[in-house]
């Protein structure tokens, strides 16, 4: 198991970390992919604005294609042009159109902050507590870690997404539990069903951190450091926070980033079966599974959004790899 | 070994005891009354109170103080272990029948996504390791990364748009065409058409799994690819193939017989990990494809509220997955000598 130090905030620890980044290909694309996706999310609103609860009808505009198509395609070219001045507008809706005239980049481009912040709260959630349950497993063991154990063997034993589902279909009722209201508040979601499935996600999580926090306290436990300390008297408490929790983060990270990775793709997934965000929200997973009745005359309205979270996803998977270059070189072939 | 796998038994039966109560709980916990759902919306309090009565789900769960084994758990688990998993609300069938007539289905798909996910990955990872950094090691890398970071459900979508309308040389749904009719022998429809004889339906059948099971096997397939790779990497890099190949043994006998029969291990171990994913996978896939397997009536269970069925449904998958848990676990010492069970 890795033993390697996080980088601390000293100058040239921190100048290790970015050499050895620089140096690891899949890291510096997915560091920029991911970066790209976050300040689309951040400026979505400024580049396009949008409102998905306060639409105008634009039932003319149904289910047209790309406007680039308008380049070659006389219909399309006749879609977007400008009645007044005559001329073709190619940049009208890059995306094309969805059912309801709605512009589709528009919709990608504000469902970006809606997987980002699912993607990322259900991590750190799923993360703190796995870890947390698993230093407490590994440091303290005996029943703790028998029952912490058995928990976690019965959960894994359940596909991902059959767990997921059945957590969201129990709490998607009309009326949320205080808990769900109150981080739709917080995160401002707007949909207490996509926070249900963000939760679902979470808890599927939650004995991977458990498993990998745990092993990598076994081992850290029994180094010459934590002794030290130890004969120094320093608390339990003390021990577990200063000393071995620190020294055992670096594959917590790295599994971070691939784990907003496997999120993001679940709660899309719990969208498109219906169980996740509901329409009008502009959630990637939910606009598939609304063009499901339409992509077979108009394929727009599926391949945008899943092309979408395909690159996400790629971007986290390919900037966990970078990472575990970094902070795990002996894991890496 | 004796003592090993007896512990091993006790743990997995502990772990289904545990799978079995989580279910129970979950299940009941489901908003939305079954009785309603099972009468429609407009019927009467009196008929729906009557039908919760005749269903048992007005006892209590775990413990009625009038009676301490009239409430639902015992009740629910006496029936489980006589192999009674309850009748189907809205159909009426018991549902281990429907369970029987659907797990082949969803095993033949899971098996040719398992196929498609070996025959193409262990050798792009061989091939990657042993051509290391070449562009045959990129373009082995490059595909099991876009296999983990592509949805399953999207690519599916895909599949069944290009080569099912567009190109219109697959099948974009379904499991059989409709002229044909296999008498089921395995329920796998591909063997039991060849079995009884008749070509044209086996290879209609081969037909129909083809999109699916690549759908279903694009992230095994990765992960298989990934960990051969680096398996491969690992094992020729140390001193017996190095002295296998001192003494002057074919490239080709010390890469099939002396490094890949060790490289072996992890591999096997990720395919029995892929067992839950790939009946995860199963709903999304089943239900683009319209695949009549357990995955869509699971599916189809949960938004209609229909108990008993999501109970058998999910009960069997993580009794499968604990299963396949333990065979990996077991399998472990034939494959590698090393490895003693104490």
């Amino acid at each position: 198991m890795t033993t390697t130090t996080v980088p601390q905030s000293t100058p040239k620890q921190d100048s290790i970390f970015w050499r050895r980044f620089r140096r690891s290909t899949p890291g510096k694309v997915g560091a920029v992919i991911v970066l790209a996706f976050v300040l689309l999310a951040v400026f979505a609103s400024v580049l396009k604005p949008y409102d998905p609860r306060n639409e105008p009808n634009r039932y003319s505009l149904r289910l047209k294609p790309p406007s680039v198509t308008a380049l070659w395609n006389e219909e399309a070219k006749q879609t977007y042009t400008d009645p007044v001045s005559g001329k073709v507008n190619v940049l009208a809706a890059p995306f094309g159109t969805d059912n309801l005239g709605r512009d589709i980049l528009t919709r990608v481009l504000h469902g970006t902050r809606i997987s980002l912040k699912v993607g990322v709260v259900s991590t750190i959630l799923a993360l703190v507590i796995g870890s947390l349950l698993g230093v407490l497993a590994g440091y303290f063991g005996g029943w703790l870690d028998s029952v912490l154990g058995y928990v976690t063997d019965v959960m894994l034993a359940f596909p991902g997404i059959l767990l997921a589902i059945g957590f969201a279909s129990i709490f998607s009722a009309d009326n949320p539990p205080l808990l769900i209201a109150g981080m739709d508040r917080l995160f401002a979601l707007n949909s207490p069903q996509l926070v249900t499935a963000m939760l679902a996600v979470s808890l599927v999580q939650i004995p991977v951190y458990l498993r990998l926090a745990r092993g990598v306290v076994l081992s850290v436990r029994e180094r010459e450091f934590v002794a030290a300390a130890g004969a120094l008297g320093a608390s339990q408490g003390r021990m577990v926070f200063r000393h071995v929790l620190p020294n055992s983060l670096s594959p917590l990270i790295v599994q971070g980033a691939l784990s907003i990775a496997t999120a993001t793709i679940e709660v899309a997934a719990l969208g498109f079966l219906g169980i996740g965000a509901q329409p009008p929200l502009p959630e990637w997973g939910t606009m598939i599974s609304d063009s499901r009745q339409y992509y077979l005359d108009a394929p727009w309205t599926m391949i945008f959004p899943g092309l979408a979270i395909f690159l996400t996803v790629l971007g986290f998977n390919l900037l966990g790899d970078g990472l575990r270059d970094v902070l795990d070189p002996r894991s890496t072939q | 070994m004796g003592s090993y796998l007896i512990r091993r038994l006790a743990r997995t039966l502990l772990v289904m005891l545990g799978i079995s109560l989580v279910v129970f709980v979950f299940v009941r916990s489901i908003p939305g009354d079954p009785a309603v759902a099972m009468l429609g919306e407009r019927a009467t309090p009196e008929a729906a109170a009557a039908l919760r009565e005749q269903l048992g789900l007005n006892k209590p769960w775990f413990f009625n103080p009038a009676n301490p084994l009239d409430a639902q758990y015992p009740k629910y688990m006496t029936a489980l272990l006589s192999g009674d998993l309850g009748t189907g609300l809205k159909s009426n069938i018991p549902v281990l029948d429907d369970l029987k007539a659907r797990f082949p289905a969803t095993a033949e798909l899971s098996v040719a996504a398992l196929l498609v996910a070996l025959l193409i990955g262990m050798p792009a990872g061989i091939l990657a390791a042993l051509r290391r950094n070449s562009i045959w090691d990129n373009l082995a890398t490059t595909i099991s990364l876009v296999g983990v970071s592509m949805p399953v459900f999207w690519l599916g979508l895909l599949l069944s748009y290009f080569f099912g309308v567009k190109l219109g040389i697959l099948p974009p749904s379904g499991r059989l065409g409709t002229e044909f009719d296999i008498a089921p022998i395995t329920g796998f429809n591909v063997l039991d058409a060849l079995l009884r004889g008749q070509p044209a339906a086996a290879w209609d059948a081969v037909r129909h799994l083809i999109l699916p099971a690549i759908a279903l096997g694009s992230i095994p397939l990765a992960i298989v690819a990934r960990i051969t790779r680096s398996a491969m990497l690992d094992v020729l890099n140390q001193d017996y193939v190095r002295t296998a190949r001192a003494k002057g043994l074919a490239d080709r006998t010390v890469t099939m017989k002396h490094a890949l029969r060790n490289a072996l291990l992890p591999v096997v171990t990720v395919i029995g990990l892929q067992a839950g994913a790939l009946l995860g996978g199963a709903v999304l896939t089943e239900t683009i494809f319209s695949w009549p397997g357990l995955g869509s009536w699971v599916y189809d269970a949960i938004s209609q509220r229909d108990y008993p069925i999501i109970q058998g449904g999910v009960i069997f998958a993580a009794l499968v997955v604990s299963v396949v848990n333990l065979l990996v676990d077991l399998s472990y010492a034939s494959l590698d000598p090393r490895i003693q069970y104490s």
